[in-house]
C-alpha cells in the first residue's frame, strides 16, 4: 500500500510539473512574472533559422599586456553590443572567443539582413585614447632650458627693433629668422611667417589677445608676445568679417622658439600611450566653452579613469597631454594643473553638428581595441525559413512514425511511453529550450530529434527487458523492477557516453555546432529523466492485476516460456 | 538462435571489403573539403531562369580577377566558389552580377578567411581525438572488474575498433560520394561523425553490458555466452536503430536541403553502427580472448 501512494504521488507531481511545463513551452503563452523578475518567454531562433548576419573581428592585443587582454576584450564586447542594442536588433549575440593568441568577438544579428549596414554600423566605434610624451623628446635639463631661454628671448628683441623700422620687410626677416616650423611649405619655399586669414579660436590664447584685441592693420606689435611655443613678433597685416559676421585677421608672426624639458608640440611621433582610454569614458556631453562660447566636448571618466587621469594630469604639469581619436590627434591641451575631477575638455573648432556627432560617437562606445573584421556570413531568409518549415514538418512526421512503432510492437508499454514522451518531453525539452535560453540553430532542431530518437531508446531497453521478465514467469510488478534494474546500467552507460560526446562538442566548436550540442544533451537528459520517472510511474500505476490478467498488453503471452 | 559469433569470419570479411573501399576512395581524394576547412569565398545564386555555367563564371571573372568554380545546386541556382575576396569586391561583383543576370539573387555570401578554416580544421580533430580517448577511458572504468575471461580494458579497446570501424566507413562513403557527386563535407559533417560516435559506442556498450552479465553468472564458454548475450539483445537494438532511422529518414525526405548531407551522414552511421556494435565488436571481444 504504501508503494502505491508513493506511486501516486509522484504521480500527481509529474502532472503539475506537466501542466506548469506545458504552460512554458506553448507557443506565445504567457510570461515568467516573479515579483519584479519578468522574463520574457518566447522561443530564440538562431541565425540560420530566422537569416541574418554573422560577423566575426579579430582583436589587435599587440598594444595592450598580457593581463590586461581579456579585460579590453570584454570590454569591447560590451561597447559592441551597446552599439547593436542602438541599432534596435533583438537579441544579438555578442560573444568574445579565444584561441591561442587570437581574441576574437562575435557579433550575430538574427533577422538583420542587410550586412554591410551592420558592419558599417559596428565598424564605426572610434577609438579614444590618451597619450602623454614619450622619453626621448630632446629635451633639456631645467638649467640649460633657462639659459636657453634667455638667449632666445634676447634674439627675439633684436629681430622686434629691425621688425619696428619703417621700412621693415617683415616677410624677409620672417624668412630668415623665425623658427616656425609651419614657415617651409611641402616645396620647400618660405612663406614669409604668412599665417593667412584666421578667426577666433585658432591660436593661443596670448597670441589672440594681442591679435584681436590690441594690434591694428598692417601694424607690428611693439612687444614680443611670449607663449608656450616662445617669443612672437606678430603682425597684423589685414581684416575681414566672413560670411558667419565673424571676425577674420590676416597677420604674420616670426617665431623664436623656447625649449622647455619637453619636446615641441609638433612632435607626435613622440607620443605614448599612458592606458586611459575609451574604456573609461563613462559619458560626452557638448557644452560650450565659457570663455570663447564655442561648443566643446566634455568627457567624464569612471572611477577608474578618474584616477588614471589624475595621475597623468600630475605628471605632465605644463606639458601637453594629447587625445587621439582613431589614432589621429584631435586635441593636444596643456595641462594647467593636475586634474582631479575627473573631467576633460576636448576642444577645437568644432561646430556645434560636430561635437554633437563626437559626443554621440564616444557614448555610444569608445573601443579599447581596434577591430577587424575577419569573417562574415549572410544567411538569407529564404535558405533559412524553408528549412524551418521543412524539418518541423519532417521532425513530426518522424516522431508520427515512431509512435506507431512503439505502440504496435510494444502495445500498452509502447502507448504510455509515447504519451510521456508527447505530453512530457517535448514540453518539458522546450521550456527549457525557453527558460535556459538556448537560440535554436537548424543544428539545435536537428539535436532535438534525435534525442526524441535516444528518449525512445531507453523505454525500448527497459520494456525488451520487461518482456523477458515476464517471458520467465515473474509476476507483473516484479517483472517491471526487476526489468528498470536491468536496464538501468544499459541506459547510463550509453547515455553518458552520448553526454561525453555533446560536452566535447560544445567545447570545441562555433555557435552554429553548440546549439546542437547543448540540445542534444539538454534532450539526453530530460530523456533519462523521462524515463526512470515519467514512464515507470506510469508503469508502475498500470501494474495492477487485471493487466496482470492480461499480459497480452505487453506483447507477451500468458503462458510463461521455459 | 542465430549463430552469430560462430559465423565471425563472414562479416569480417564484409566490413574488410567495405574498409578498403573506403581507404581506397579517401587515399584518391574523394574527400571535398568544404569552405569551412580551406578558407575562402562560397557564394550561393539563385535564379528564374538560370544561365549556362560559363556566363555566371565569367562574370566573376571580370570582377574579381579570380576564377572559380561553378556548381549547379537543384533546378535554378549555383553555388560559386572562389578565393577570398574583401568586402569591396564583394559589393563590385555583386553589381556586376546584377547588370548581366537581371533575376539573379544572393540567397548567401560566406567568407571566412584561412586562419577560421584551419583552426575549425584543428579544433574538429582535437575534438575527435578527445571523444574517443574521453570514452575509452569511461567505459574502462564502468567496466572495472569483470576480469576472467575478458579484461575491462578489452571491452574499451573493441568498442574504439568498432567505433573506428565506424568512422571510416562513413568517411569512405562521403568519399565516394565526393568523388563522384562532388558532394563536400562541412562543419556539420564532423558533428554527425561526432554524434555517430555517440550512438556507435551507445549501441555497443549495451551488447557488451549483456555479455558482461552473462559473464558474472558463467565463465566457461566465451564464444557462446556472447553468442547469446547478442541474440537476447538483437531485436533490442534493431528496434532503437528503427526507431532513430525513422526520424532520420524523415528528416532526410522532407527536411530542409541545408541538413540534407548532414542527415544522410548520420543515417550513414546509424546503419553502420548497429551493424557493427551486433556482428563486429562482439566476435572481436572472442578473438582477441582467445588469445
Amino acid at each position: 500500500m504504501q508503494q502505491t501512494i508513493k506511486v501516486r504521488l509522484i504521480f500527481l507531481f509529474i502532472l503539475l510539473l506537466g501542466i506548469g511545463v506545458g504552460l512554458i513551452a506553448y507557443p506565445n503563452g504567457p510570461d515568467l512574472a516573479i515579483g519584479s523578475y519578468h522574463k520574457e518567454l518566447k522561443l530564440r531562433l538562431g541565425l540560420d533559422l530566422q537569416g541574418g548576419s554573422q560577423l566575426v573581428y579579430q582583436a589587435d592585443v599587440s598594444g595592450i599586456a598580457q593581463v590586461d587582454q581579456a579585460e579590453a576584450i570584454a570590454a569591447a564586447r560590451d561597447v559592441i553590443e551597446r552599439r547593436v542594442n542602438l541599432f534596435g536588433v533583438s537579441e544579438p549575440l555578442v560573444q568574445t572567443s579565444q584561441s591561442g593568441d587570437d581574441w576574437r568577438v562575435i557579433v550575430e544579428l538574427a533577422g538583420v539582413l542587410d550586412i554591410n549596414q551592420a558592419i558599417e554600423l559596428i565598424g564605426d566605434t572610434p577609438t579614444l585614447d590618451f597619450r602623454e610624451e614619450g622619453e626621448d623628446s630632446g629635451g633639456l635639463p631645467t638649467a640649460d632650458v633657462d639659459v636657453y631661454n634667455a638667449a632666445a628671448l634676447k634674439r627675439a628683441e633684436t629681430i622686434l627693433t629691425e621688425a619696428l623700422k619703417p621700412d621693415a620687410d617683415f616677410a624677409a626677416l620672417a624668412n630668415e629668422h623665425s623658427e616656425d616650423p609651419g614657415n617651409t611649405d611641402e616645396q620647400g619655399n618660405k612663406l614669409g611667417g604668412e599665417l593667412g586669414f584666421a578667426k577666433r579660436g585658432t591660436f593661443v590664447t596670448e597670441f589672440e589677445t594681442v591679435l584681436f584685441d590690441q594690434l591694428q592693420d598692417n601694424t607690428v606689435h611693439p612687444e614680443v608676445v611670449e607663449t608656450v611655443f616662445g617669443y612672437h613678433i606678430i603682425k597684423r597685416e589685414s581684416s575681414r568679417t566672413n560670411e558667419a559676421g565673424e571676425l577674420e585677421v590676416k597677420s604674420r608672426h616670426i617665431l623664436i622658439a623656447k625649449r622647455s624639458e619637453n619636446a615641441v608640440l609638433n612632435q607626435l611621433a613622440n607620443y605614448q600611450a599612458t592606458g586611459l582610454n575609451g574604456q573609461h569614458l563613462k559619458t560626452a556631453t557638448v557644452q560650450f566653452d565659457q570663455t570663447t562660447g564655442e561648443p566643446v566636448v566634455s568627457l567624464a571618466f569612471d572611477e577608474e579613469g578618474t584616477k588614471l587621469f589624475k595621475e597623468i594630469t600630475e605628471r605632465n604639469v605644463g606639458k601637453p597631454v594629447a587625445i587621439f581619436l582613431d589614432d589621429a590627434p584631435i586635441s593636444i591641451p596643456v595641462v594647467n594643473e593636475p586634474i582631479t575631477t575627473g573631467e576633460a575638455v576636448i576642444s577645437g573648432s568644432f561646430t556645434l553638428a560636430d561635437a554633437k556627432t563626437l559626443a554621440r560617437r564616444l557614448n555610444a562606445g569608445a573601443l579599447p581595441v581596434p577591430l577587424e573584421l575577419v569573417s562574415q556570413q549572410t544567411v538569407g531568409a529564404t535558405l533559412g525559413r524553408d528549412s524551418v518549415e521543412a524539418s518541423f514538418f519532417a521532425g513530426v512526421f518522424g516522431l508520427v512514425l515512431v509512435a506507431l512503432f512503439m505502440i504496435i510492437y510494444y502495445r500498452l508499454p509502447g502507448l504510455l511511453a509515447v504519451i510521456a514522451l508527447v505530453f512530457f518531453y517535448t514540453p518539458f525539452v522546450v521550456a527549457v529550450f525557453k527558460l535556459w535560453p538556448v537560440t535554436l540553430t537548424l543544428a539545435g532542431v536537428a539535436g532535438f530529434i534525435l534525442s526524441i530518437g535516444m528518449a525512445v531508446d531507453a523505454n525500448i531497453l527497459i520494456f525488451e527487458r520487461l518482456k523477458e521478465e515476464l517471458r520467465h514467469g515473474r509476476p507483473l510488478d516484479q517483472a517491471m523492477e526487476e526489468g528498470f534494474r536491468r536496464a538501468w546500467s544499459s541506459i547510463r552507460d550509453s547515455n553518458i557516453s552520448s553526454l561525453i560526446t555533446t560536452l566535447i562538442l560544445y567545447l570545441f566548436s562555433t555557435s552554429l555546432i553548440r546549439g546542437f550540442a547543448v540540445t542534444l544533451s539538454i534532450g539526453i537528459i530530460i530523456s533519462m529523466f523521462s524515463a526512470i520517472t515519467i514512464t515507470r510511474t506510469f508503469l508502475r500505476l498500470a501494474a495492477t492485476n487485471w493487466a496482470a490478467r492480461h499480459l497480452g498488453l505487453f506483447g507477451v503471452s500468458n503462458q510463461p516460456i521455459k | 538462435m542465430l549463430a552469430i559469433i560462430p559465423k565471425r569470419k563472414i562479416w569480417y570479411a564484409v566490413s574488410a571489403v567495405l574498409l578498403v573501399a573506403s581507404f581506397v576512395f579517401i587515399a584518391l581524394g574523394g574527400l571535398r573539403l568544404s569552405i569551412d576547412f580551406t578558407g575562402g569565398t562560397l557564394i550561393r545564386l539563385s535564379f528564374v531562369d538560370r544561365p549556362p555555367v560559363g556566363d555566371v563564371s565569367a562574370v566573376v571573372q571580370a570582377s574579381t580577377g579570380q576564377s572559380s568554380h561553378v556548381q549547379t545546386i537543384g533546378e535554378n541556382k549555383y553555388a560559386v566558389r572562389l578565393g577570398p575576396i574583401d568586402n569591396d569586391m564583394h559589393q563590385a561583383l555583386q553589381s556586376s552580377l546584377q547588370e548581366r543576370f537581371s533575376d539573379v539573387r544572393e540567397d548567401s555570401f560566406e567568407v571566412i578567411g584561412p586562419v577560421i578554416g584551419t583552426e575549425l580544421r584543428q579544433k574538429s580533430i582535437i575534438a575527435i581525438i578527445l571523444v574517443v580517448l574521453g570514452i575509452i577511458g569511461y567505459l574502462i572504468w564502468a567496466f572495472r572488474g569483470t576480469g576472467g575471461l575478458v579484461r575491462s580494458w578489452q571491452f574499451g579497446l573493441n568498442a574504439i575498433l568498432a567505433l573506428l570501424h565506424d568512422i571510416t566507413i562513413t568517411i569512405g562513403f562521403f568519399a565516394v560520394l565526393g568523388y563522384y557527386f562532388n558532394v563536400e563535407i562541412d562543419v556539420l559533417f564532423i558533428t554527425a561523425l561526432l554524434t555517430i560516435l555517440g550512438f556507435s559506442v551507445h549501441d555497443t556498450i549495451v551488447v557488451f553490458d549483456r555479455i558482461r552479465e552473462g559473464l558474472k553468472t558463467r565463465s566457461d564458454d566465451l564464444e557462446q555466452i556472447a553468442n547469446d548475450s547478442v541474440n537476447q539483445t538483437l531485436v533490442r537494438s534493431l528496434n532503437t536503430s528503427t526507431t532513430t532511422l525513422l526520424v532520420l529518414v524523415a528528416l532526410l525526405f522532407f527536411g530542409g536541403s541545408s541538413i540534407y548531407y548532414f542527415v544522410l551522414a548520420l543515417i550513414v552511421g546509424v546503419v553502420v553502427g548497429t551493424y557493427s556494435s551486433i556482428f563486429i565488436a562482439s566476435p572481436l571481444l572472442v578473438t582477441f580472448a582467445r588469445k
